[in-house]
């Protein structure tokens, strides 16, 4: 049995977890670290990547594939150098209370992952490995064009060139390279194998609550490229005179935003792949999404309704904490659950939205901090691109250049309407 | 449509016919636990049922009797549908109304069911003494608990159905050469057991059917898949795999235990007689490779999931998640109330625990412990293992006088853990505030309150959803704990977490009551958990009452009179032959009572398992 499940037990409050990333180069780990990291910091817990070839480029910036050969002494004395760097900033990190660390790195080797566990271990870390396992070589090549063309590793050199290198690279991991409890003698580690793409999964010793959260995202989670469009709903009538809630239909200029989003969308989505559009249940956003083609697949959740404004509904009043009777933001992040969770399953997408729900898959995505979700500015009329990539997400806005009044409010001030300041902007 | 179908089995059946078969089946605690059983399996009494209405034209070619149906397709198209007559009994196998909430329902959709999921049967896989009901009902009870409408069609209750209570299948039951006759029986079973699915999917708003068989052969499987694709049903295989012979000769042990057939017999040659029984009975088992389907494998109890996703969609997540928290080894839950602090009524203050309160503390822990020490003997005398007793957990919030109840435990060297999440419900700009004052001050509120005392809030204050929602890592972390546990929490975490272990509805939870003098003993089986209600002695009358914490709205027509044996109050219409008469309790409060056990169902069920090999 799992030496920590035996009812003696650790106190969860206490739980420190270094997630291990394993697998060869090109299958999407820091793509999966960065996720994690970002999911885990929406849900307020304190997590942090550290990738150990930041570490190494400190020291060799533009390393050549004979770097990474194991033959190469000098190479390999510097790859363990910086594994062992990062490990001990990672340690550092965790006695000052941080919680879930994500060590982003091959860990190909048994001995590696040993060495990983051991060190943890000591500290009264639990690990978890995270396996990204994929054998189908169009996935590596595109992942290698699209990501890592792009690293650090390869700024101006020619792609060509890059690429040929990169899988050279990988030739070299692929000589020592173990997938987890292959020979059956990692049987007793935590892990969380993904081969595939998630097509097939191992679980295996899950040893507490938390692991098992991390693992339940990480499942969800796919590697295949794709964007995340969000708008609000055109402005509504509410809107024009400053209330919150209620189910109010749209505004002239409303109405006008909902005929021009199917041009706006097409000129941000470039080719004609069809999107699936997700609405709230409110009249507002299904209007502003009903001009879209017809051939987009809609869905309406009840999960994107605007933010319960319990008794405030309708009136004029503070944006402020969660109003008598109301949901408060972090209520609205609990509600997303199953949201956030789907749109990690799904790929192309379309929100329309509100305010409140927006900020919040808004923050998600672009790892703003929650607690400043309730002031961040989403303009009306603006259709806003994401599209996630292993380092980070990128944003582009389309606007469709029709007035609408501003809903946005400065933390502490009432429910004037007031002109964002520039710093407070997202 | 067959003529010769009787008014009463007609597709809808009247409200009135609904109030009277609700009526029948309430079950009390005084029934003799035989009528209590066959009435679950719809062999004696079958009239008390509420009919399960299902009909494709064939039921007159049965034989029937007087009235024109025969017991056995009755008893086929009604299993286990009961109705809760009491919150001291498990209500994971009843019928919920349509007004019932779930406790912990993120929202509610028009249709019943949880967003765009659609319809989904899981089909277990897997031998018989491989966990599969255990694993079947904790699924049940958490899904539930999210809000998705979850059944369990057991096959092995049609089967039981057909072929008659006591009577065997035929040997070659379950071979795959076996007779024309068993052929047919099995199709027919198997028939029944489907249309039932269907009926409550398409006809009852359902979401989940869990559809709990050995379905042993990958040919089988993969014709049930397409099967259910033709009703638009996605489906989802989950297959309980156990390669530990410790294991499996542990749930062998559990589900024979009280069979005749094994009497006398040394504990492990039982089991391994049972495990041989079951090869004999069914030769060919194919553990699952088929590549289009989807499924989860569990491998020995949850140590390893290997899943094959073709088109796993939100839900099935969940459920890994659920299952990467879930075991099936038996252990008992404890609850009972922090004491008295001296500051009783501020929620902010977190007052430390009074004279009185250090006092309960103390008589309490004492109680818990010589009461699990008790157990284990009468266990030892009724022939019993002695093994020592599993060892117990204690879990507080971080709240002071809950720490401070722990104390005793603490001293005694047992392991306390503090969850933050326990901290008792936020009573908002209730706290401190009298009745009369919260009356006068919001008497709106107070009206709302009266309407939906689950889910509405008070200004600034939790509701009990929201309650519900917050305790979900507590929930799972219960599901993991392998020790006994005792839990001391403030009396609304303790409704919540009771509603779950013991499926209350959402009308309940508020009212359901923890006096202090009580521990409440929680006492898993595969079939259903148990409650138990164990006396404390020695109390000053003044501290047992309810919470003076938080919000005291009463519910109109609610008063402490109704209750008069204190515990877990049931709503009133349903609460004949629960309420123990404190005449026939009072006088033993102050020696040590035995502890009263309220209801005991799941030996039976789990006695009758053996019979089941589907």
């Amino acid at each position: 049995m799992a030496p920590r499940t035996n009812g003696i037990g650790v106190q969860v409050e206490d739980t420190k977890i270094c997630v291990v990333m394993v697998g060869l180069p090109a299958r999407g780990k820091s793509f999966i670290a960065q996720k994690a990291q970002r999911y885990l910091q929406w849900l307020s817990i304190d997590a942090q990547t550290f990738n150990v070839g930041n570490y190494r480029r400190t020291e060799a910036p533009h390393p050549s594939a004979d770097f990474f050969d194991l033959g190469n002494a000098e190479g390999e004395k510097r790859r363990r150098a910086a594994a062992e760097a990062a490990m001990h900033d990672m340690l550092d990190w965790f006695r000052q209370g941080g919680v879930i660390g994500i060590l982003d790195a091959t860990n190909s080797t048994k001995e590696r992952r040993k060495w990983v566990l051991d060190t943890c271990t000591k500290e009264g870390i639990e690990v978890l490995f995270v396996e990204s396992k994929c054998d189908d070589e169009t996935m590596i090549m595109a992942n290698i064009r699209d990501v890592k063309l792009t690293s650090p590793d390869y700024t101006g050199q020619d792609p060509e060139q890059a690429a040929q290198d990169f899988r050279n690279r990988i030739k070299n991991y692929e000589k020592v390279y173990k997938s987890l409890d292959e020979d059956g003698d990692e049987n007793d580690y935590t892990y969380l194998k993904i081969m595939d793409v998630g097509s097939q999964v191992i679980i295996n010793r899950i040893r507490d609550y938390l692991q098992s959260r991390v693992v339940y995202y990480l499942m969800n989670l796919h590697i295949r490229p794709r964007s995340v469009w969000l708008s609000r709903h055109g402005e509504s009538l509410y809107n024009l005179d400053g209330r919150i809630g209620g189910d109010a239909d749209l505004s002239p200029r409303g109405h006008q935003y909902a005929q021009k989003l199917p041009e706006l969308v097409r000129q941000s989505v470039g080719e004609d792949r069809p999107l699936t559009v997700w609405t709230s249940t409110l009249k507002r956003t299904i209007s502003t999404a009903r001009f879209l083609p017809e051939n987009y697949n809609q869905l309406q959740w009840k999960a994107l309704d605007e933010l319960d404004a319990g008794v405030c509904d309708a009136r004029r009043d503070k944006y402020n904490y969660r109003y008598r009777g109301g949901e408060s933001y972090r209520d609205v992040v609990i509600r997303l659950e199953p949201i956030i969770m789907e749109l990690e399953r799904s790929e192309d997408i379309i929100i329309v939205t509100h305010q409140a729900i927006l900020r919040c898959i808004y923050a998600y995505f672009m790892k703003k901090d929650q607690s400043h979700s309730p002031w961040m500015n989403v303009p009306l009329h603006t259709l806003i691109k994401l599209t996630p990539r292993a380092y980070g997400t990128d944003e582009e806005r389309f606007s469709a250049d029709i007035p609408a009044v501003s809903t946005w409010r400065g933390k502490g001030s009432t429910a004037k309407h007031e002109n964002p300041t520039p710093g407070a902007s997202i | 449509m067959s003529d010769k179908v009787p008014a009463s089995e007609s597709p809808q059946s009247s409200p009135a016919q609904r109030a009277t078969a609700c009526l029948a089946s309430s079950e009390t605690p005084e029934e003799d636990s035989s009528r209590a059983h066959s009435r679950r399996y719809g062999t004696g009494d079958s009239h008390s049922y509420l009919h399960r209405q299902v009909h494709f034209g064939d039921i007159s070619t049965e034989s029937t009797d007087a009235d024109g149906h025969s017991t056995a397709e009755i008893a086929a198209n009604a299993p286990r549908y009961r109705r809760k007559s009491s919150t001291f009994i498990d209500g994971i196998h009843d019928v919920t109304a349509d007004n019932d909430m779930a406790p912990a329902q993120l929202y509610s959709t028009m249709s019943g069911r949880l967003f765009h999921s659609g319809r989904i049967a899981i089909v277990m896989v897997g031998l018989p003494a491989r966990g599969k009901t255990h694993i079947c009902v904790s699924m049940a009870r958490y899904l539930q608990w999210l809000g998705v409408k979850t059944r369990i069609f057991h096959l092995g209750d049609y089967r039981r159905a057909t072929v008659g209570e006591g009577e065997d299948v035929p040997e070659d039951y379950f071979f795959p050469n076996a007779s024309p006759a068993s052929v047919m029986l099995r199709q027919k079973i198997l028939k029944k057991c489907r249309e039932d699915i269907y009926a409550w999917l398409n006809h009852d708003n359902g979401q989940v059917a869990i559809y709990d068989a050995v379905n042993p052969t990958a040919s089988g499987r993969l014709s049930l898949a397409k099967e259910f694709a033709k009703h638009d049903v996605q489906t989802l295989f989950l297959e309980s795999y156990v390669d530990d012979e410790n294991l499996l000769r542990e749930n062998a042990r559990n589900v024979k235990i009280n069979s005749p057939d094994f009497e006398g017999m040394d504990p492990d040659e039982a089991a391994k007689l049972y495990l041989r029984r079951i090869e004999m009975k069914i030769p060919i088992f194919e553990t699952m490779t088929e590549n289009e389907l989807n499924y989860i494998k569990m491998i020995n109890a949850g140590q390893k999931f290997f899943y094959n996703n073709v088109s796993f969609n939100y839900l099935s997540h969940r459920i890994v998640f659920y299952l990467t928290n879930t075991h099936i080894k038996s252990r008992t839950t404890f609850f009972v109330r922090a004491g008295v602090a001296t500051e009783e009524e501020s929620f902010k203050a977190d007052a430390p625990l009074s004279e009185e309160g250090h006092n309960y503390a103390r008589i309490m822990c004492e109680t818990v412990l010589s009461h699990r020490e008790q157990e284990r003997e009468s266990l030892k005398e009724q022939g019993g293992p002695d093994v020592p007793l599993r060892p117990l957990s204690v879990w507080t919030s971080t709240r002071m006088r809950t720490l401070q109840t722990a104390e005793p435990f603490t001293e005694r060297g047992y392991k306390v853990r503090q969850r933050s999440q326990m901290a008792q419900i936020n009573p908002g700009v209730c706290e401190k505030l009298s009745e009369r004052a919260i009356r006068r001050l919001y008497p709106d509120e107070v009206e709302k309150h009266d309407l939906d005392p689950y889910h509405h809030r008070y200004p600034r204050a939790e509701s009990y959803h929201d309650l519900a929602v917050r305790l979900e890592p507590i929930i799972l972390e219960l599901e993991r704990e392998q020790n006994d546990l005792l839990i001391i929490a403030h009396e609304s975490v303790l409704r919540v977490l009771y509603a779950y272990l013991m499926h209350c509805s959402t009308t309940a939870i508020p009212t359901l009551k923890f006096p202090r003098n009580e521990i409440i003993e929680i006492i898993p089986a595969a079939y259903q958990n148990e409650a138990k209600r164990i006396l404390i002695p020695g109390l000053d009358p003044r501290i047992v009452p309810s919470s003076p914490e938080g919000i005291r709205i009463s519910v109109p027509g609610e008063s402490p009179a109704l209750f008069p044996g204190g515990g877990l109050s049931s709503p009133p219409e349903t609460l004949e032959g629960l309420t123990i008469s404190p005449g026939s309790s009072a006088p033993s409060l102050v020696t040590s009572p035995p502890p009263q056990r309220i209801v005991s169902t799941s030996k039976e069920a789990v006695e009758d398992k053996l019979l089941d090999q589907d």
